[in-house]
């Protein structure tokens, strides 16, 4: 299995990297740059925990090739912060107590980012269809989808 | 979970791609969104050596009408599907399928080719396709060849494209004026679900707004394939548009309709709602050939 040589651009910055066929972006997110945000649940695209943006798209990480992100963007929830200053998405999670123990967090906040970036002020039916795909198993969905609201109310005004 | 090893190739044409396959003719299995194939390779339910990927070919992502015929490109995404004026405008049951595939994730993943190519009988790009009347352009060694969709499919899984050939584009006749279009999936959950029933239809009326001119209802997870539903076609043409005659139709599909039991529901549940999932069908697409 002849391992091939990719560039990725992982929050704004440029990696060489070779990889093996078989790796998913996810495992080499994790693993070869160590950005363990990113979170692995069912692994077969189901559960939404790997969600990253690629291209300012959500994708789930698990089921795309790291060969198939060659030459893209990707953003994933180490990117989102600005030094110490966290994205309003983030600071709203944490307000609305919309985070228990946090394992689909990271794939619901790049999920709510990118609905944002398209559609800055979204009603409760298309938060809800956009994070449709990212599963939360501690409770519900109200906070989350509160906790979008008030991030998107917010960004608006700023 | 580990996907197993294969080796990768990125052809950079349509020829090379047929090229590289007919070498691993048996071996190889093509690449595109990846959101079925990595499953089942995960799931260590399919294991080829080697994977084409159709990601370095252009072209293959676009949809274009040229003289009465509308294109679909194989890679063009279920998101791209689903939000595309163009696809909404000349084959708008695609893009209402399209729009409820699996969840936003998989949809930007997701190519139509992918999804007629892995030939699941609830497919929701695949039932409208039907509806569409689309045909299946195969590029192979020898040439070109078009085959109607209906025929492509032989069973859950499998259609009737070798191993050395790839599903270059979908084509389908241009809407004639007055043409509407309607797509009904059943499930458990809104998301990320396989349909207990998914219909399409497509309806044409004649100038006087009201005769039903050409109807096609196609029907999802009641077969061994996605299938047409003769019977309900037969019932609309020539007649007046509307609930009585949405509802007559609804019953042939349900007689059309060759559905099992199986963990998501009884065959006789899905043959109940293959008539009130047809009827609804046509009542969107009469909305819809009627400028609504």
């Amino acid at each position: 299995m002849e391992k091939i040589r990719i560039e990725l651009t992982v929050n704004g910055k440029q990696h060489d990297l070779l990889v093996a066929p078989n790796r998913t972006l996810a495992q080499t997110l994790r693993e070869d740059l160590r950005l363990t945000g990113t979170k692995q649940g069912c692994e077969v695209g189901d559960c939404g925990s790997c969600t990253v943006l690629l291209d300012d798209v959500p994708v789930n990480s698990c089921l795309v090739l790291a060969v198939q992100a060659a030459g893209r963007r990707v953003t994933t929830i180490e990117g989102l912060a600005q030094g110490n200053e966290l994205h309003p998405i983030q600071e709203a999670m944490i307000q609305h107590g919309a985070i228990q123990c946090g394992f689909c967090t990271p794939g619901m906040i790049l999920s709510a980012k990118a609905l944002l970036d398209r559609n800055p002020d979204p009603d409760a039916g298309e938060i809800k269809d956009a994070l449709s795909g990212n599963l939360c198993r501690c409770t519900g969905y109200q906070k989350i989808v509160e906790a979008v609201q008030d991030a998107a109310a917010k960004m608006g005004r700023d | 979970m580990l996907l197993p090893r294969f080796e990768y190739h990125q052809p950079a044409s349509l020829d090379e791609a047929v090229e590289v396959l007919g070498q691993y003719a048996g071996e190889a299995a093509v690449l595109a969104g990846g959101t079925d194939l990595l499953v089942n390779m995960k799931h260590q339910a399919m294991a080829p050596s080697h994977l084409v990927s159709l990601a370095g070919v252009e072209g293959l992502d676009q949809a274009s009408a040229d003289g009465g015929r509308v294109t679909v490109g194989p890679l063009m995404s279920a998101a791209v599907l689903a939000q595309s004026e163009f696809i909404a405008a000349n084959a708008g049951a695609l893009a209402l399928g399209a729009a409820v595939l699996g969840s936003p994730q998989v949809r930007t993943r997701a190519t139509v080719g992918g999804n007629v190519c892995n030939a699941r009988p609830a497919a929701d790009m695949s039932v409208p396709l039907l509806a569409l009347g689309a045909r299946a352009v195969l590029t192979g060694p020898d040439g070109q060849r078009q085959v109607d969709l209906e025929e492509f499919f032989v069973g859950p899984g499998q259609t009737v494209r070798a191993p050395g050939e790839l599903l270059s584009a979908l084509e389908m006749d241009a809407p004639a004026p007055g043409t509407g279009w309607g797509y009904q999936k059943l499930g458990l959950r809104k998301a990320l679900e396989i349909s207990l029933v998914n219909v399409a239809a497509a309806l044409s009326l004649e100038d006087d707004g009201k005769t039903i001119k050409a109807a096609r209802v196609a029907l999802g997870a009641v077969a061994p394939t996605p299938i047409l539903a003769p019977g309900a076609a037969e019932v609309l043409v020539g007649q007046a548009a509307g609930g009585d005659v949405f509802k007559a139709a609804g019953q042939k599909a349900a007689a059309d309709a060759k559905p099992i039991d199986d963990h998501r529901g009884s065959a006789w549940y899905r043959r109940e709602m293959v008539a009130v999932l047809t009827a609804r069908a046509l009542n969107q697409a009469w909305a819809r050939a009627q400028g609504q």
